[in-house]
C-alpha cells in the first residue's frame, strides 16, 4: 500500500496502545508471507511451514495514535492446532487468512472462526483476509462470495497479495481501527488484563478517556465509515 | 620784451634749469636768422615745453621749497627756527614757496633761489640723511633690544630643550616600564585566556553541574550532555596528567571533582531509574522511553549501580508477571472472558498448553521490553531463529529475562507436574510430554538453552517424559502380571489389542508433531512399550502344553502380524517392523516344517520319502518301505491325496488370523511335498535302484511321474518346487 511509511524498523518507538493480534488460517495460505510483507515491506519468497507460533511486532500510526502490534503468526497445519489454539486467549484481533486460489482453505473457514469465537475474547475483532490476490487466473473463491460470508458472520473482509504487497497493511489497520473504536465506545477496557490491549504511554492513562481519540467523531458513524473504506480498499485491490 | 612779458614763468624755469634758460635765450635771439645755429638753439629752447607733468611736479616742489621764505618774511626766523628744531636743518625757511604766490613773491626769493638752489638742495638732502640717520640709529637701538630678546629667547629655548631632553630621558624609563608592563599585560591576557579556556574545558558550568547532581533538574538530554562533558573532561585530564609536566595539582583536583560529580550523577540516574522501573513494573506491557534507554546505557558504565537498579526492576517484574499469570489462571480476562486457564484443568492438554502459551507470550513481551531497554535491535525475519548475540547487552537481556521470569517457573512447574503426575494413561502423558517438548524447542530458540525458563521447561519436559515412560512401563508390567493361555482362536489377546490402541495413539501424536521425524526419539518409546508386549505373547504361548508347538507358533504369528500391521504405517518404526518380520518368518518356517511333516503323512508318500532319506547303500527297491509294492501303494495314496487336496488352504492353518500367511505356509509345504514326489520319481527312474518297469510304476497313478502335471495340479511353479 502506498500508505506504507517504511517504519518497520521503529519497533522500539513509543506508542499509545499495544494490541495483540493473531494470524490464523489453513496451512499454505500465506500467513507468514503476509506478515513478512507487513513487517519488512517485501515478499518473503518461498518459505517453510511455520512451526508452532512465531512472534513479531510493528508500530503503526493510526490518526494521531501510535499503535504497537504484537503479532502472533500461527502454524496452519492440523498437527499444530492444539498448540495454536492456546494463543487465541488474550488476542485483541485475529486475521483469518484463506487462499483465493484454493477453495478448501475457504470452506474450512467456519471451523477457524468458531475456534476464534470460542477461545478468544468476546471482543475479538476478526478480519477475513483473502490472500494471493495477485493470482487472479487461478481464483477459486469469488470476491462476492467471501464478502457475503464475511458480512453474514459480522467480520471485516479484504483481499491482499503478499507478493505485490497490495493491501497488506489494510487488514492490520482495519483491525486496529476497529479495536480503537471499541475502546472509544467503552466496550473494550484496556485496563483489564487479558483484553489483548494495553496502554503504551503511561501518561495517557491519567488523562480522561473522553478526549483521547483525535481521529474519531461519533462512534456509529465512524463504524460505517470503516465499512465503506473497507469496500473501497477491496475495490482497489480488484482492479489492480 | 614781449617775449619776456609773455613768459613770466620762463625765468623761474630757466632759473631752475639754468642751462635751458641759457639756450632758450639764444634761439630767441636768433629767430630772425633762421639759419643761425644760435637762433636755432634759441628756438629750440623757447619751443621747449614745460607743460609735462614731471616738469610741473618738479617745479611745484621747487616752489614749495621756497614758499615759506617769501610768504612770512617776518616769521621766517621763527619758522626757520622751528624748522631747525623739527628737521634738524638750518635751511627750512625757503621751503615754503607756492606757485600761486609766486608772482607775488618778490624777486628776492627768486634771487636767493637762483643763488642757493644747489646749496639748499644739498642741505636739504643732508638734512634728510640726518633724519634717516637718526631714524636708523633708533632702529638700531630697537634691533639691539630685539637681539637681546632673541638671545634671551634662545637661552630659554635651550633651557627648555635641555629640560625636554631631561624629561625625555626620564620618560624613556617610564616608556620602557610601560612597554614592559604592556608585555606583561599581554602575557597575562594570554594566560587568562588560557586559564579561561582551560577552565572552560576542564570545569563544568553551574547549569551542567546542576543537571548532573541536582534533584530539581529532571533526567534528560541535558544531564546526558553534562555527563558526556564530564567524561570528556576526565579523558582530557588523563592526557594532561600523563603529559610531560607530570601530574599537576589542577589535574588531580579536576579528576577528583569530576569523579565525585560523576558518582553523584550516577546516583541520580540510579534513583531515577529505580523510580521509573517501579512505575513501569505495574504495567503488564511495557514501553521504554528513549531517556530510559539512554539512562540504562549510561548506567552500564557502573555495573554495580545498574545491577541495583535492575534488580529492583526484576523484582517488580517478577511480581507483576506472577500476578498476571495467576490472574490468567484463576480469573481469566475482563468479565471472565477468555475464561480462566484453570477452568480447563480437566483437559490436561489444553490446560498445560494454555499455560505454556501464556508464558511464551509473556516471554515475548518481556524480551521485547528488555531488548528495547538495552537498545538491542534484531533484524529478525518472521519465523527466523533468534540467534543469541554475544554482546554485553545480550548478556544483560539474558540475565534479566531469567530474573524477570524466575517467579513464573515455580507455579508453572508445580501445575504442569501436578497435571502430568495425575495422568494414568500413557496417551495423555505422552501428549503432555510432547507439548512440553515443543515448547522446550520454542524456548530454546527464543531465549536460549541456558535461560532459566528453558531449564525449567526442560525439567518439566523431562519429568513429563519420565511420567510417560513410567506409565508405559507400568502398563508393560501389567501386561505381564495376569498371564493366561491364549484363547481357543489363538488370536491376539485383548490386552495386546488394548496396548496396540494406546501405542497407535502415541505414534499418531508423534507423527503429527513431526512428520519428517526419523524416529530416533521414538525408539525408546517403542522399546519400552513393545518389549513387554512381545514378552507377554511369548509367555502366553509358553503357558500352552508343550505338545502344542503348532498352536504356539500360530498364536505368536498372529500376535506379531497384528503388531506389525499396527506399526507399519509409520515411517519411523521400520527397524521394529523388520525385527518382527524376522520373528514372524521364524515362526512361519516352524509352521511350514510342521505342516509339511503332517502333509507328507497325509499324502502317503512319507514311508518312501523316509526310506529315500535313510537309504544307505544298495538299491532302494530292496528297502522294505520302498519296495515296488510299497511305492505303488504310496503313489496310489498320493493320487487320492491330490484329488482331495485344497491347494489354497489347510484347515490346520485356519486359526492364522492372516489368511495369506496360512496360504503361504500351505503352499510352501505343498512345494516341498512336490519336491519329495520329484525325488521319489527320480529315485524310481534311477537304474541303480533297480525298480522294474519304473515308468509303468510311476505312470499308473497321477501325476504319472510328470512334475509339470503336479505343478499344474498344485498351482505351484516348477522352479518354486525346485527351490523348496
Amino acid at each position: 500500500m502506498s500508505a506504507y511509511d517504511g517504519d518497520a524498523t521503529e519497533m522500539l518507538e513509543a506508542y499509545d496502545f499495544l494490541l495483540k493480534f493473531i494470524v490464523i488460517g489453513e496451512a499454505g495460505t500465506g500467513k507468514s508471507c503476509l506478515l513478512h510483507y507487513f513487517l519488512h515491506n517485501s515478499f518473503k519468497g518461498p518459505s517453510q511451514h511455520t512451526i508452532g507460533v512465531e512472534f513479531s511486532s510493528r508500530t503503526i500510526k493510526l490518526g494521531e495514535k501510535r499503535i504497537k502490534l504484537q503479532l502472533w503468526d500461527t502454524a496452519g497445519q492440523e498437527r499444530f492446532r492444539s498448540v495454536t489454539r492456546s494463543y487465541y486467549r488474550g488476542a485483541a484481533g485475529a486475521l483469518l487468512v484463506y487462499d483465493i486460489t484454493n477453495r478448501d482453505t475457504f470452506t474450512s473457514l467456519p471451523r477457524w472462526l468458531s475456534d476464534a469465537r470460542a477461545l478468544g475474547s468476546p471482543n475479538l475483532v476478526t478480519v477475513l483476509v483473502g490472500n494471493k490476490a495477485d493470482r487472479e487466473d487461478e481464483r477459486e473463491v469469488e470476491w462476492e462470495e467471501a464478502s457475503r460470508w464475511a458480512a453474514d458472520n459480522g467480520i471485516h473482509f479484504i483481499e491482499t497479495s503478499s507478493i505485490t504487497g497490495d493491501n497488506v497493511d489494510a487488514p492490520f489497520r482495519l483491525a486496529a481501527r476497529a479495536i480503537l473504536l471499541a475502546i472509544e465506545a467503552g466496550t473494550l477496557d484496556p485496563e483489564k488484563a487479558g483484553s489483548g490491549v494495553s496502554y503504551g504511554d503511561r501518561q495517557l492513562r491519567r488523562i480522561s478517556s473522553a478526549s483521547r481519540f483525535s481521529f474519531g467523531g461519533g462512534t456509529s458513524s465512524r463504524r460505517r465509515n470503516v465499512v465503506v473504506r473497507l469496500k473501497d480498499g477491496v475495490g482497489m485491490s480488484k482492479c489492480c | 620784451m614781449s617775449s619776456s612779458a609773455s613768459l613770466d614763468l620762463p625765468p623761474p624755469l630757466s632759473a631752475s634749469t639754468s642751462e635751458r634758460k641759457v639756450s632758450s635765450s639764444s634761439p630767441a635771439a636768433a629767430a630772425a636768422a633762421a639759419r643761425n645755429p644760435i637762433s636755432l638753439r634759441l628756438y629750440k629752447v623757447l619751443a621747449a615745453n614745460f607743460e609735462d607733468d614731471a616738469t610741473r611736479e618738479a617745479l611745484r616742489t621747487l616752489s614749495e621749497f621756497y614758499q615759506p621764505a617769501t610768504d612770512k618774511g617776518k616769521g621766517k626766523q621763527l619758522d626757520a627756527g622751528a624748522l631747525h628744531l623739527t628737521n634738524g636743518h638750518a635751511h627750512a625757511e625757503p621751503q615754503t614757496p607756492a606757485s600761486a604766490l609766486l608772482p607775488a613773491v618778490s624777486t628776492g626769493v627768486a634771487v636767493r633761489a637762483r643763488k642757493n638752489l644747489r646749496r639748499d638742495v644739498e642741505l636739504r638732502l643732508a638734512e634728510c640723511s640726518q633724519q634717516f640717520l637718526r631714524a636708523f640709529g633708533e632702529v638700531d637701538e630697537k634691533l639691539d633690544v630685539l637681539n637681546s630678546h632673541v638671545a634671551q629667547m634662545r637661552a630659554k629655548c635651550d633651557e627648555i630643550h635641555a629640560q625636554l631632553q631631561a624629561s625625555n630621558d626620564a620618560c624613556k624609563y617610564l616608556l620602557e616600564r610601560a612597554e614592559g608592563l604592556q608585555t606583561q599585560r599581554q602575557t597575562l591576557i594570554a594566560r587568562s585566556e588560557l586559564v579561561n579556556s582551560f577552565l572552560k574545558r576542564f570545569t563544568l558550568t553551574p547549569a551542567e553541574t546542576d543537571a548532573m547532581v541536582s534533584r530539581d533538574v529532571p533526567v534528560g538530554q541535558s544531564m546526558f550532555d553534562a555527563i558526556d562533558r564530564t567524561e570528556k573532561i576526565r579523558e582530557d585530564c588523563r592526557v594532561l596528567l600523563s603529559g610531560e609536566g607530570g601530574e599537576s595539582q589542577a589535574g588531580l583536583d579536576i579528576m577528583a571533582t569530576t569523579a565525585q560529580l560523576l558518582e553523584q550523577a550516577f546516583q541520580k540516574l540510579l534513583r531515577w531509574c529505580s523510580f521509573e522501573f517501579r512505575q513501569l513494573g505495574r504495567d503488564a506491557m511495557l514501553e521504554v522511553s528513549p531517556t530510559m534507554r539512554e539512562a540504562v546505557r549510561r548506567l552500564r558504565a557502573q555495573p554495580a549501580l545498574l545491577t541495583e537498579a535492575l534488580s529492583a526492576l526484576s523484582s517488580i517484574r517478577q511480581t507483576t508477571l506472577l500476578n498476571s499469570f495467576i490472574d490468567a489462571l484463576t480469573r481469566g480476562g475482563p468479565g471472565g472472558m477468555p475464561r480462566p486457564i484453570e477452568l480447563h484443568a480437566h483437559d490436561p492438554g489444553r490446560y498445560v498448553g494454555d499455560m505454556l502459551a501464556w508464558v511464551h507470550q509473556a516471554m515475548a513481551g518481556e524480551q521485547e521490553f528488555l531488548e528495547s531497554l538495552f537498545g538491542v535491535r534484531h533484524a529478525r525475519m518472521v519465523g527466523a531463529v533468534r540467534t543469541a548475540g554475544e554482546g554485553e547487552e545480550e548478556s544483560w537481556v539474558r540475565r534479566l529475562m531469567d530474573e524477570n521470569l524466575e517467579k513464573l517457573c515455580l507455579p508453572l512447574k508445580v501445575r504442569v507436574q501436578q497435571t502430568t503426575r495425575s495422568q494414568e494413561g500413557s496417551i495423555t502423558a505422552y501428549k503432555i510430554a510432547n507439548l512440553l517438548q515443543f515448547y522446550l524447542v520454542t524456548m530454546q530458540r527464543t531465549i536460549g538453552e541456558q535461560a532459566l525458563l528453558t531449564k525449567t521447561v526442560q525439567e518439566i519436559t523431562d519429568f513429563a517424559f519420565k511420567v510417560f515412560f513410567d506409565t508405559l512401563e507400568a502398563s508393560g508390567r501389567s501386561l505381564l502380571r495376569f498371564l493366561h493361555p491364549p484363547e481357543a482362536d489363538l488370536g491376539p489377546p485383548l490386552t495386546l489389542r488394548d496396548f496396540s490402541h494406546v501405542l497407535r495413539e502415541i505414534m499418531e501424536d508423534y507423527a503429527r508433531a513431526d512428520p519428517e521425524a526419523e524416529g530416533d526419539g521414538f525408539k525408546k518409546i517403542l522399546d519400552t512399550s513393545l518389549e513387554p508386549a512381545l514378552e507377554m505373547c511369548k509367555r502366553m504361548s509358553e503357558l500352552m502344553p508343550p505338545q502344542a508347538a503348532w498352536e504356539q507358533h500360530i498364536f505368536l504369528v498372529n500376535c506379531f502380524v497384528y503388531l506389525q500391521a499396527m506399526l507399519e504405517p509409520y515411517g519411523f518404526t521400520g527397524e521394529r517392523v523388520d525385527a518382527l518380520e524376522e520373528q514372524i518368518e521364524g515362526h512361519v518356517h516352524g509352521l511350514m516344517d510342521e505342516h509339511y511333516t503332517r502333509l507328507l503323512k497325509d499324502s502317503g508318500l512319507h514311508p518312501v520319502v523316509e526310506a529315500l532319506s535313510s537309504q544307505t547303500s544298495g538299491p532302494l527297491s530292496h528297502e522294505p518301505a520302498a519296495s515296488s509294492a510299497a511305492v505303488t501303494s504310496a503313489l496310489k495314496a498320493f493320487d487320492t491325496f491330490l484329488s482331495t487336496l485344497d491347494v489354497q488352504s489347510s484347515p490346520r492353518l485356519a486359526l492364522l488370523s492372516v489368511p495369506s500367511v496360512g496360504s503361504r505356509i500351505h503352499r510352501g509345504a505343498l512345494a516341498r511335498i512336490a519336491r519329495d514326489y520329484g525325488r521319489v520319481c527320480d529315485a524310481v527312474r534311477d537304474a541303480r535302484n533297480k525298480y522294474e518297469f519304473a515308468s509303468t510304476l510311476l505312470g499308473s497313478q497321477r501325476p504319472f511321474g510328470q512334475m509339470g502335471v503336479l505343478s499344474q495340479v498344485l498351482g505351484i511353479a516348477e522352479d518354486e518346487i525346485a527351490a523348496a
